[in-house]
């Protein structure tokens, strides 16, 4: 039986908020309920491929300590929620857009297209949205 | 050697019993205390069935069955 649907709209490039973004996502999908997330604005440039580390996970105080501590890594996570559930990634059309992207400039077997906010929002009026 | 912090061990734990038999048995050690407060809730969450956890020295291991 599959649980709620849980909808995460992340837009911040901070490391903690990819970090909780990836572990809800990822623990989300393992425990059978769909989930699908939203990446759009400064978030968009955390799935650019073949980012180094560095540069892919900035943040603040905590960011330091996920790396010490080698907290599984974000992009690593969302791949196996992807593997072992039902995990579901857009890539914000606008965000693309304004950047000047195509998919082919983020990390490879982690979106399922491009979407847009409206659609988004609109199929999230059937789950839990959280916004980070 | 132990699995990284949460999630880690849970990810780790559910891709080992997709690959098992009805009946099998999988352990994963995880010396991250939140995973072994956190994965007991997650497994009966998704029909496995908690075999127990325990505390060594350095890491807890938390053992589930594969049920479906």
């Amino acid at each position: 039986m599959s649980g709620n649907p849980l909808y995460i709209l992340l837009c911040s490039g901070e490391h903690e908020k990819l970090q909780i973004a990836a572990m809800m996502a990822s623990v989300g999908a393992v425990s059978e309920r769909p989930v699908e997330v939203f990446v759009s604005m400064n978030a968009i440039f955390a799935f650019a491929k073949g980012s180094p580390t560095e540069s892919r996970y900035r943040g603040g105080a905590f960011s330091q300590l996920l790396k010490d501590k080698h907290a599984p890594d974000a992009i690593a996570l969302f791949r196996q929620g992807k593997q072992l559930g039902e995990l579901k990634m857009w890539a914000c059309s606008m965000a693309l857009d304004v950047q000047g992207w195509e998919t082919d400039r983020l990390e490879d077997g982690l979106f399922d297209g491009t979407l847009g906010l409206t659609r988004f929002l609109s199929d999230a009026e059937g789950g839990q949205l959280v916004t980070l | 050697m132990p699995a990284a912090n949460f999630p880690g061990p849970l990810m780790e734990l559910i891709a080992a019993l997709k690959l098992v038999q009805p009946g099998d048995e999988v352990e994963v050690w995880s010396t991250d205390q939140g995973s072994a407060k956190d994965i007991p809730e997650r497994v009966s969450k998704v029909r496995h069935e908690l075999v127990g956890v325990s505390q060594d020295t350095n890491h807890w291991s938390i053992v589930a069955r594969e049920a479906k």
